[in-house]
């Protein structure tokens, strides 16, 4: 089930208010139902990987978490870990598998069907409820927290319905907390007010900006030919916008619904495109992925016995000061790789949402003595100079973009060599309509990025761990008049200019296929 | 061992793996008084404090502690 459909509002509208109708102790059995029935309208394979994890993840919880032998615990974690985890690498594989499929088709001249076939087995979200079950059962074995004996409430964190398909992650111990508060969740119109102009807001973005802004990027994405130079960049930032678009607005509508129940899960975005360093981007762009991988990956490698023993040679090798950065480089490859990895099985993935990021870092900590020098007098907590390092980040983030929205590395390769190729049309008013948007609809797509970006930079603080502002306080702290007016402008404008209707099939969210 | 000797030791384990001798830890500082203490260096930090008070964290303890004067809380259990 889409999350920008009719059929989900209907869901979520039935499923709040049945639960605020239910006495306490039943909203959260009334939650779990409802959670297992948006899986099997996913698809049955949704629900059977769901529940395979689910199960696996519960016993070996329980195993890895009871007091006994630590090597029994120890052994516990890891069988259940490399069970899930192989599923989930098969599955990304499998996207490897599709694509192939899908030349197969070409070759061939088959129809659809086999590709078709491919993609329903696929489960949905699987990434996102792997990795946060998986972090469970770590949690369990390092005594975090106390194993869950009670199947119904494990099942709920398991499979709850606004997280399942794009997250955000959430530990056990806060998720857990946070399903707590069904109990005692009480309806308001404040509640209301908040949770559906945030799910407003996340529609605004899908239908008016993302799925608007698609038709270029696939324009410029998929003939390298006719669209050349300036029409290339103008491809890959727009596919910036799409992205972003895309990812935060599916991760507003699933924060306004959980909001709705009274249940606050973490947030995933924080004015990414005003990063001022990679390693800063990685703290405001998709924030509960990095926090996962830094708690249950980056520091456990960082602490391993071979990763101490590579510091403790490469301290004596290289001095104390550059010697103490080299463990760091190893995890950090074996970070980067794993992001790119769990980004998608292919190489576009791995390089262009890993490794390249991996690069930029470690270059960065390589040559900061160097950048420091060539700063020389510049100012850095100027004003220009900030400018100039979010543009450079940005810049650098599209290039990982490239290789991310390209099918292959070779394809990926050729958008570079486009943007400097001659003999693409000329860059102009009428190329970029060819590029399947007309004035009207680009006028429309100006002033819906306008309004994001001047949200983005009213949210934005400097310190990215600082509490940040937010525009939907805002909003909602002004009298009802106002803010029922905002919900119901973007109700209109996704309405209006939303696209979607009869014959239109907006574009699943590029997130959940992940 | 005294709390107050778990301070000094921690002070220069602190000064050492930043690299800066004017380092003051006290029960209140945290990630965002000392400029290079970023999660690259948290586990750097981690594996001196374990060697120059010879005791282990555990994996759960290393995302767990809110300041200095939890770490000190921690470093105290475990030198019982």
């Amino acid at each position: 089930m889409s999350l920008v459909s009719a059929a989900y509002l209907a869901f979520v509208l039935a499923a709040v208010m049945i639960y605020y109708l239910l006495p306490g102790k039943a909203r959260r059995w009334w939650l779990l139902a409802a959670s297992i029935a948006f899986c099997a309208f996913c698809g049955f394979y949704t629900l059977f990987f769901v529940l395979l994890t689910a199960f696996t993840t519960f016993a070996g919880g329980f195993l890895a978490g009871r007091q006994g032998k630590t090597w029994q615990r120890n052994l516990a974690c890891v069988i259940t870990i490399v069970f899930n985890l192989a599923i989930m690498c098969a599955v990304k594989f499998y996207g490897v598998m599709d694509l192939a499929a899908e030349d197969l088709n070409n070759f061939f001249g088959a129809s659809e069907g086999v590709r078709e076939f491919m993609l329903y087995l696929v489960p949905v979200g699987m990434s996102f409820y792997t990795l946060q079950m998986v972090g469970y059962v770590l949690d369990c074995t390092w005594d975090r927290v106390k194993p869950e004996r009670n199947i119904g409430r494990y099942l709920l964190f398991a499979t709850y319905f606004p997280y399942i398909t794009s997250g955000p992650m959430n530990s056990y111990a806060v998720l857990s907390a946070e399903l707590d508060k069904s109990e005692t969740a009480v309806f308001s119109i404040q509640r209301l007010k908040e949770g559906a102009i945030r799910i407003a807001w996340g529609f605004f973005k899908k239908l008016v900006i993302a799925d608007r802004i698609a038709v270029m990027v696939n324009a410029a994405y998929g003939d390298h030919i006719t669209y050349t130079g300036l029409y290339t960049a103008l491809g890959v930032f727009c596919f910036a916008i799409q992205l972003y678009t895309d990812f935060s607005g599916c991760i507003d509508i699933v924060l306004g619904t959980s909001h709705l129940l009274g249940i606050e899960l973490n947030e995933n975005f924080n004015s990414p495109y005003l990063s001022r360093s990679i390693r800063e981007y990685w703290r405001r762009w998709h924030i509960t992925l990095g926090s996962w991988l830094r708690d249950y990956l980056y520091y456990p490698v960082l602490k391993s016995a071979p990763l101490v023993k590579i510091g403790d040679v490469s301290r004596k090798a290289l001095g104390k000061k550059r010697g103490k950065k080299v463990p760091v480089y190893v995890g950090m490859l074996i970070l980067w790789f794993s992001v790119g990895y769990w980004h998608g099985g292919m190489w576009t993935y791995i390089i262009g949402s890993g490794l390249l990021h991996c690069l930029y870092i470690v270059s960065g900590m390589l040559f900061e003595p160097l950048f420091e020098k060539v700063r020389g007098p510049l100012r850095s907590d100027r004003l220009p100079y900030k400018i100039f390092q979010i543009v450079r980040t940005f810049i650098l983030v599209l290039l990982g973009f490239v290789f991310f929205r390209s099918r292959t590395v070779p394809e990926a390769i050729d958008m570079f060599a486009a943007f400097t190729r001659a003999g693409g049309i000329a860059f102009n008013a009428q190329g970029i309509y060819s590029m399947g948007l007309d004035l009207a609809n680009i006028i429309v797509l100006i002033v819906s990025v306008a309004i994001l970006v001047a949200v983005d930079i009213y949210q934005y603080t400097e310190d990215d761990a600082a509490e940040h502002r937010s525009a939907l306080a805002l909003v909602c702290s002004k009298p009802a008049v106002v803010s029922w007016a905002v919900f119901m402008v973007l109700v209109l404008a996704v309405i209006i200019f939303g696209r979607y209707g009869l014959g239109y099939d907006s574009g699943a969210f590029i997130y959940a296929r992940i | 061992m005294t709390r107050e000797e778990v301070f000094a030791k921690l002070n220069e384990v602190f000064r050492d793996v930043f690299d800066d001798e004017d380092i003051v830890v006290t029960d209140e500082t945290t990630a965002a008084d000392i400029e290079d203490w970023d999660s690259l260096e948290h586990i750097n930090l981690l594996v001196a404090i374990e060697r120059s008070f010879d005791i282990k964290f555990t994996m759960g303890e290393t995302t767990g502690m809110k300041n200095v004067g939890e770490m000190a809380d921690k470093i105290m259990a475990h030198l019982g």
